[in-house]
């Protein structure tokens, strides 16, 4: 009786899973054939993506594409988002759907979305390939440099059919840049130890779009590397002796506690940096690719720079925490765009 | 019928079917061995021409002191390496060109230790003698398990069937790996030193025992020792090895010359006939 | 003395099947999306008949697309681990023996680093290099563990953890100073990951369980005789080395096969046959199928388990193996130590 039953169930799963593998002859994609209008584009890794001209549910992988959702003001259409999207902080109570490696695949179909956006900054291909193989649209980011991320905003603004905000902000911010890069053009370049960590001591490669924002903030790393993060000894940095140190945290500019902490190392204490105090403190939205990196790059600027912005015509308010991206905009919109949508 | 019944049956046919042999069941015949010779000095020999043969129901003992090429003789025996001359035959078989199986069904070479990874039973250790008698992926049938039974209580532990393997004493050890060479049903039974780790009294019941086996199942034996008076005492056969060399082969009375002997053995040794006929060696006083 | 009738071997498989079966349709029920057992099992019996029309496209996606292709690629994982996990264990002689310490697994990862180096966005190429890799670690390990013509257990050993440790240092030098790749997807296949769809069709992959846990079993008496002494299995009439050749290309190739899919999940392999063993027996015309089968159940209770333990989050399955694996193991151990 009970192994006839067995047997019995066992040819039932069997024939089941044979069917699992032909169940995808042909994508299926649940919500985008509700829609009326598809446009097909290219997203920023060159993969073919159909997207709805109507995007009403937006699923975001990675922190700087919630941001950005954000900064766009889209956030009504944003159905989920990862476990440590904190920016801005009403992000963090949206519907989660994991990690940013290890996205839930279920809780993403279980959100409905009709577009998904991933970014090639933190999250994996396979995931990517995965939710095209069910059928979904995924659209991925890939910034590489200051530029490229503006680019970006304003790629993903115009996927979810908010061309115009996107323009504004993306121009707005693209002023702010250019604004930035007049004042320090004369200046010569700081060189710079960026610290990603401590301990091992890992700091940024030529590569990364950090790299690329220091450049905008009148820097430069004093390491060339060609890896994205290598691990280098301390020695180095001593043979090097950079004109100022930089350190990410969520809490930027409160340099004195750290420069005090530095000072009480035997090993750190020997670098000029250290002993003339030129510590710098920046929010760690330097190492993100949102809208929130031009902020991060200005107050880079700001300390490292500060001859260059003395007197009048200074906009920027040295010791004020990380500003939302509406500032951004309404700040630039209010004095140079009045073409501005918002 | 039963299916024991049934399986006695089939033993019973085997046995009859051996019986009918008249020729020596075992011919060893100017067997020689040597490790592989450098080409500029002549082959070191392990093993040089040795000669002998054997009946069903006797027991050969195979005496020498250390490096005397026992071992070698026994492996050649055994079919477990060619002969550099010579042959071994049983039944009228090359025993070192039978396939594997087949020679495993014809002899049995029985261990010093067994060398357990994982927590056996008895039985199951005594049944795994069976596996020369059919497929490679077998289920043990009922001739199987009557077979087995059997070799158990011919070396009396019946009453170790279910105990665990690693919680044996040495000597019901040694009785039950001697079991599952039973269980093979061989036509040659081979020992190489037995009676090592025995007291006395493990000795004597031991060779009695393969005494009893040989007459009884009608196997040959040969036992490699160099225990003498034991020797003299169970086996119908002597072989004499000293060196390498093969120096006499005979029944006790004639292979046990005190000149002999002291030659071999490099002690010197006295030797006394007993009621029976058989010699006995004893330690000779020297002035 | 009772011997073992392949009636046992059968009914201890259908009871595990059964057992695996429930494991399985626990593992369907249990989600992010939320689906009433009615539903999945309308869509189960619609699916099995061709009837995909009946079945709204989000419960076909859900259980045809997301839950079974998991469940099956874990219960061949699972499957393919344990298998390999108790042939290594006979072959090396060794109860601690895992399907990774001749170092296939090294072997695969490095074959899909590279893959990831030279073609990063290749679809499905990152399994096939990873059996590739595997492969050639297998013939490389054989070579080097000969000794005097055949394998021998002791200096295949040797051979493997050289192998293994040589391809992990291998592997940490690429990582470390490829300029700009984007390996992270090696970290979560170092770890384990069922997410990943089989870059070949399932039946193809389930074919090659069979062959390979088939070759095994075909050796299972000659292993219990080899596990009794190499020697005596040989006086035996086991052609030993013939045996060692099958287990190890058979073992190893089950390895390479379970790796390539999913990454090194740890645990499985090295417990499961152990498990089975101390409520079953040692006997491996059981232990081969029991492995499988416990090995598959495993493996879908660990992904059920990694799936929803702390949904939304996903942790790697192998975390999960070895969090429940190593109590249940102890609290056997000191069952049998009784």
């Amino acid at each position: 009786m009970v192994p006839a039953a067995a047997l019995l169930a066992g040819a039932l799963a069997l024939l089941s899973l044979a069917r699992v593998a032909t169940a995808f002859e042909r994508p299926l994609a649940a919500s985008v054939a509700q829609s009326s209008a598809i446009t097909h584009v290219t997203d920023e890794v060159g993969r073919q993506v159909s997207v709805p001209a109507q995007v009403n549910r937006v699923v975001t992988l990675s922190p700087d594409l919630t941001e950005t959702i954000y900064a766009l003001g889209l956030e009504d259409k944003l159905a989920g988002d990862t476990n440590y999207c904190d920016t801005p902080p009403a992000a963090k109570l949206k519907p989660h759907i994991g990690t940013a490696q290890n996205p839930s695949l279920e809780a993403i179909v279980a959100l409905r979305p009709d577009l998904i956006l991933a970014s090639t900054s933190i999250n994996r291909r396979e995931t990517v390939d995965e939710l095209a193989r069910l059928g979904l649209a995924v659209y991925a980011t890939n910034p590489h440099t200051v530029r490229g991320v503006l680019a970006s905003i304003e790629n993903v603004a115009t996927v979810m059919g908010a061309a115009t905000q996107g323009h504004g902000l993306v121009v707005g911010l693209r002023a702010r840049l250019e604004a930035l890069h007049m004042r320090l053009n004369d200046l010569p370049l700081a060189h710079v130890f960026f610290v990603v960590w401590q301990d091992p001591l890992i700091t940024i490669g030529q590569n990364t779009f950090i790299a690329d924002a220091l450049k905008w903030a009148g820097a430069e790393s004093v390491i060339i590397a060609d890896q994205n993060w290598p691990q280098i000894s301390f020695e180095e940095v001593v043979r090097v002796q950079p004109d100022y140190i930089v350190f990410t945290s969520n809490h930027s500019g409160d340099t004195g506690k750290l420069l005090s902490e530095l000072r009480s190392r035997p090993d750190w204490k020997g670098l000029h940096a250290v002993e003339l105090g030129h510590i710098v403190n920046v929010s760690d939205e330097i190492a993100r690719p949102s809208a929130g990196l031009v902020n991060a790059i200005e107050e880079l600027a700001h300390d490292l720079h500060p001859e260059a912005f003395s007197g009048p015509g200074a906009r920027y308010a040295p010791g004020l925490q990380k500003s939302t991206p509406e500032f951004a905009v309404t700040a630039v919109c209010g004095e140079e765009h009045a073409a501005c949508a918002r | 019928m039963s299916a024991t019944d049934r399986a006695r049956q089939a033993l019973a046919r085997e046995d009859g079917a051996t019986s009918n042999a008249r020729r020596a069941k075992l011919v060893v015949e100017q067997v020689s061995f040597a490790y592989a010779a450098t080409h500029r000095s002549a082959p070191a020999f392990t093993l040089g021409a040795t000669s002998f043969e054997a009946q069903t129901r006797e027991m050969v003992a195979i005496l020498g002191p250390n490096a005397s090429g026992k071992s070698t003789l026994l492996r050649l025996l055994a079919g477990l390496t060619k002969p550099l001359s010579g042959r071994v035959e049983l039944e009228g078989a090359e025993v070192s060109s039978l396939d594997l199986r087949t020679r495993a069904r014809k002899i049995a070479l029985v261990q010093q230790e067994s060398d357990l990874l994982f927590p056996l039973r008895v039985w199951e250790y005594v049944l795994q003698g069976r596996y020369p008698h059919g497929r490679s992926l077998r289920f043990e049938s009922d001739e199987d398990c009557l077979a087995a039974g059997n070799a158990l209580s011919q070396v009396g532990a019946e009453s170790l069937r279910d105990r665990w393997m690693n919680e044996l004493s040495g000597g019901e050890k040694q009785r039950v790996i001697l079991a599952r060479a039973l269980a093979q049903q061989p036509a040659l039974l081979l020992l190489d030193e037995p009676t090592q780790h025995l007291d006395i009294g493990g000795k004597v019941e031991l060779l009695r025992r393969l005494r009893r086996l040989a007459d009884s199942n009608r196997h040959t034996v040969v036992v490699v020792t160099h225990e003498l008076d034991l020797a003299a005492e169970f086996s119908d056969r002597v072989v004499l090895l000293h060196r390498g060399r093969c120096l006499r082969v005979g029944a006790p009375a004639q292979v046990y010359e005190r000149e002999l002997l002291e030659e071999v053995f490099e002690t010197p040794l006295e030797i006394a006939i007993s009621a029976g006929g058989r010699p006995h060696v004893h330690l000779r006083e020297v002035p | 003395m009772r011997p073992l009738t392949p009636r046992r071997v059968l009914g201890i498989c259908l009871l595990l099947l059964a057992v695996l079966f429930a494991a399985v349709v626990l593992s369907l029920r249990m989600g992010a999306y939320p689906m009433a057992v009615r539903d999945i099992v309308t869509t189960l019996v619609n699916g099995a008949l061709g009837r995909r029309e009946r079945i709204p496209s989000e419960f076909w996606l859900v259980v045809f697309g997301l839950r079974l292709p998991r469940i099956a690629l874990g219960i061949l994982v699972g499957a393919a681990l344990s298998t390999s996990g108790a042939g290594f264990q006979a072959l090396l002689r060794n109860p601690l023996a895992d399907p990774y310490v001749l170092g296939v697994s090294s072997g695969a990862a490095l074959g899909a680093i590279l893959s990831l180096i030279v073609a990063p966005l290749a679809p499905g190429l990152i399994q096939v290099a990873a059996f590739v890799g595997a492969a050639a670690t297998i013939t490389g390990v054989y070579f080097l563990g000969r000794r005097g013509g055949h394998l021998d257990s002791g200096t295949l050993l040797l051979a493997g953890i050289i192998s293994a440790s040589f391809l992990s240092a291998v592997i940490m030098f690429l990582m470390t100073t490829l300029s700009g790749r984007d390996l992270r997807g090696m970290a979560f296949w170092l770890m384990g990951d069922l997410s990943s769809t089989p870059a070949v069709d399932l039946r193809w992959l389930y074919l090659l369980l069979l062959v390979g846990a088939g070759s095994i079993y075909t050796t299972a008496s000659d292993l219990n005789l080899i596990l009794s002494g190499e020697q005596e299995a040989r006086h035996l009439g086991v052609n030993v080395g013939r045996v060692k050749i099958v287990v190890y290309v058979a073992a190893s190739l089950l390895t390479g096969l379970a790796v390539s899919l999913s990454g090194a999940i740890g645990y499985v392999g090295l417990l499961t046959p152990h498990v089975m063993r101390m409520l079953f027996g040692t006997d491996y015309r059981l232990l081969i199928p029991t492995s499988a089968i416990g090995g598959a159940i495993i493996i879908v209770l660990a992904d059920l388990l990694a799936r929803t333990v702390v949904a939304p989050t996903e942790l790697p399955v192998g975390a999960m193996t070895a969090i429940a694996g190593a109590p249940v193991f102890i609290y056997l151990m000191r069952r049998s130590m009784r």
